[in-house]
């Protein structure tokens, strides 16, 4: 376990690092606080749009965050930084696990923050106090970043390092659109099974209605149980890869 | 404990993938045994497939053919690493961390107590001379700077084994001194070294053990003592005695025609040829030169190799 916290640690450092993440946070939270400038969008539902802003906004700032990692994975690999790891005693599953923890942990760290930035601007604005079933949405966005990171890392090993941060932001692009896909049935073909159903943690302007906490704790262990099947596959092919 | 740090059977290395592969094997059927408590110096020209044989040790690449082990361990084992230093071919570390961080997770996959990780990765820093870069970032370092934190963190552990492709590359003249030293103290303290190098001088002053690998073959492995005396004499001809040359050509592992019309022959040890060099020398004083010559590593090195040129 140590081991693995090694290069979680390493990696989770490496994304906070990147100054470009305090500026992205900061750039969402104007964005979420100047939504309810748009009344002509919002129609008088202020409100509502804040808070879509709010949630489509945390999915992609993690969404950006998870993509990373099909970059990073690839290059550590062909520059050589994953060969010193992997020539110490660290078995390669638990190399590609700790990647996998060091960036669910860096979405996490960073959808709290943009949650909580954003709790603070809808108190601001409207005087309302923190809303359960808003919560449940930010928080069903943020355990998202498990089965998304799970599908970054399992592209990483299977398609060429060029394609693969394009490919995965489409399939995690399908894996929201799904109850939108589904009523094209050659489209269920596409996502089903190979790619979850990231629609369950997706609850935009529907956060108004309680969900409840059962249904986010079931959706973060279904996200669970899909990236253990995920990160099994992808260390069955890291297994018989050449490393530079 | 077995009596080899180091063995290989049959090791061979296609690289290509399941829809493509290389023609040519870049390892073909390797064969090594070192034994333990030798500095093995391990040559070839580029290409030869050094790196690829040490990939194959640490298990970074796996074998098409063939199995190895090191310590007594097959190479996949997790385990045995714990005891190896690795010091790859142009190292390149994760340009975010600092000198202190990156050994500092090194250090932790290491197994190193917690109680004794700071004081050991100062020491090593010392060792290297880095320790006023504790805290700079690695992206920031020069080729040699990366060399000398690359030597740093294979000897973290206080390795068994420590393999190393290409230590002295990118080192100024102080480094490689220091590198050499670095060795030889590891030398002395028990550890076993295996590196690859194409400065044979150094290796020749290093060394105890070489091999020489060609085209993925072996063409020849033992101790330096033994490869070097291998070789009995040379016998240097004057021009205009071309009859001499003649007469001795046969017997010659290798001859060369001298600028000045002369010819310089190499004999193996053999007291049939020394009789009749033997003789000539009373005979024609002035015809002939000879000295019993012990080969240098370089001359060895370029003798080997052309002669596999030759065969094929
Ligand atoms: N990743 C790879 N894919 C395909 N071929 C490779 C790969 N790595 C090495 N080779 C080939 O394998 C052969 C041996 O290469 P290797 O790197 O082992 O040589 P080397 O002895 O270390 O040479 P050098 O002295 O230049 O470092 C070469 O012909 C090289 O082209
Ligand atoms: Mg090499």
């Amino acid at each position: 376990m140590n081991e693995i916290m090694a290069i979680a640690g390493s990696t989770w450092r490496r994304i906070l690092r990147m100054k470009v993440v305090y500026f992205l946070i900061v750039c969402v939270w104007i964005l979420i606080g100047s939504a309810m400038n748009y009344d002509i969008l919002s129609l008088g539902e202020e409100k509502e749009l804040m808070i879509d802003v709010s949630l489509l906004l945390n999915t992609i700032a993690i969404a950006l965050i998870v993509i990373s990692v099909t970059f990073e994975i690839p290059r550590e690999l062909h520059e050589g930084a994953a060969a010193t790891m992997l020539t110490k005693p660290l078995g390669r599953t638990q190399y590609l696990v700790g990647k996998f923890l060091g960036s669910v942990i860096t979405a996490i760290i960073i959808g709290l923050i943009i949650a909580a930035g954003f709790f603070v601007l809808f108190y601001m604005v409207f005087g309302e106090p923190l809303i359960i079933s808003l919560l449940q949405a930010h928080l069903l966005i943020i355990a998202s970043s498990i089965p998304m990171t799970a599908i970054a890392v399992l592209f990483s090993m299977i398609l060429p390092e060029m394609i693969t941060p394009i490919i995965t932001a489409i399939a995690l692009w399908f894996s929201f659109s799904t109850s939108h896909l589904a009523k094209y049935g050659f489209m269920k073909i596409i996502y089903g099974g190979v790619l979850p159903d990231l629609d369950l943690f997706n609850f935009k302007s529907a956060a108004m209605i309680t969900a409840g906490w059962s249904y986010v704790a079931m959706a973060a262990v279904w996200g669970a149980i899909f990236s253990v099947f995920a990160l099994t596959l992808s260390s069955l092919i890291f297994r018989f890869k050449d490393i530079k | 404990m077995e009596d080899f740090v180091i063995r290989t059977e049959n090791l061979t290395k296609v690289y290509g993938h399941l829809f493509w592969k290389k023609k040519e094997a870049s390892l073909e059927k390797l064969n090594l045994q070192i034994p333990r408590g030798s500095v093995f110096g391990f040559l070839g020209p580029n290409g030869a497939g050094k790196t690829t044989t040490i990939r194959l040790l640490m298990d970074l690449i796996k074998p098409s053919e063939g199995q190895a082990w090191v310590l007594g361990q097959p190479a996949d084992n997790v385990k045995v690493k714990q005891r190896i230093g690795y010091l790859p071919d142009g190292p390149s570390f994760s340009t975010y961390l600092k000198a202190y961080e990156f050994l500092n997770i090194c250090a932790k996959l290491l197994k190193i107590p917690s109680s004794e990780r700071k004081k050991r990765i100062y020491e090593v820093l010392d060792i290297v001379k880095m320790t006023e870069h504790a805290n700079s970032k690695l992206g920031g370092f020069s080729r040699g700077m990366i060399q000398r934190i690359g030597i740093a963190q294979s000897i973290l552990n206080k390795p068994e084994l420590l393999i190393l492709d290409e230590p002295l590359v990118g080192l100024d003249p102080h480094g490689r001194q220091e590198l050499k030293d670095i060795i030889n103290e590891q030398k002395k303290a028990g550890t076993n070294v295996f590196f690859c190098s194409h400065i044979l001088s150094d290796v020749e002053k290093i060394c105890d053990h070489v091999g020489i690998l060609s085209r993925g073959k072996m063409l020849c492995c033992g101790a330096l003592t033994d490869l070097l005396s291998e070789t009995g004499y040379r016998l240097v001809i004057k021009a205009g005695h071309d009859d001499i040359m003649q007469k001795f050509m046969p017997e010659a592992s290798s001859s060369s025609k001298l600028s000045d019309g002369g010819w310089e022959l190499v004999f193996k040890e053999n007291v049939e040829v020394k009789k009749s060099i033997d003789e000539l020398k009373r005979e024609k004083p002035d015809a002939i030169t000879y000295h019993p010559s012990k080969e240098n590593l370089e001359d060895f090195f370029f003798r080997q190799i052309a002669s596999t040129d030759k065969r094929i």
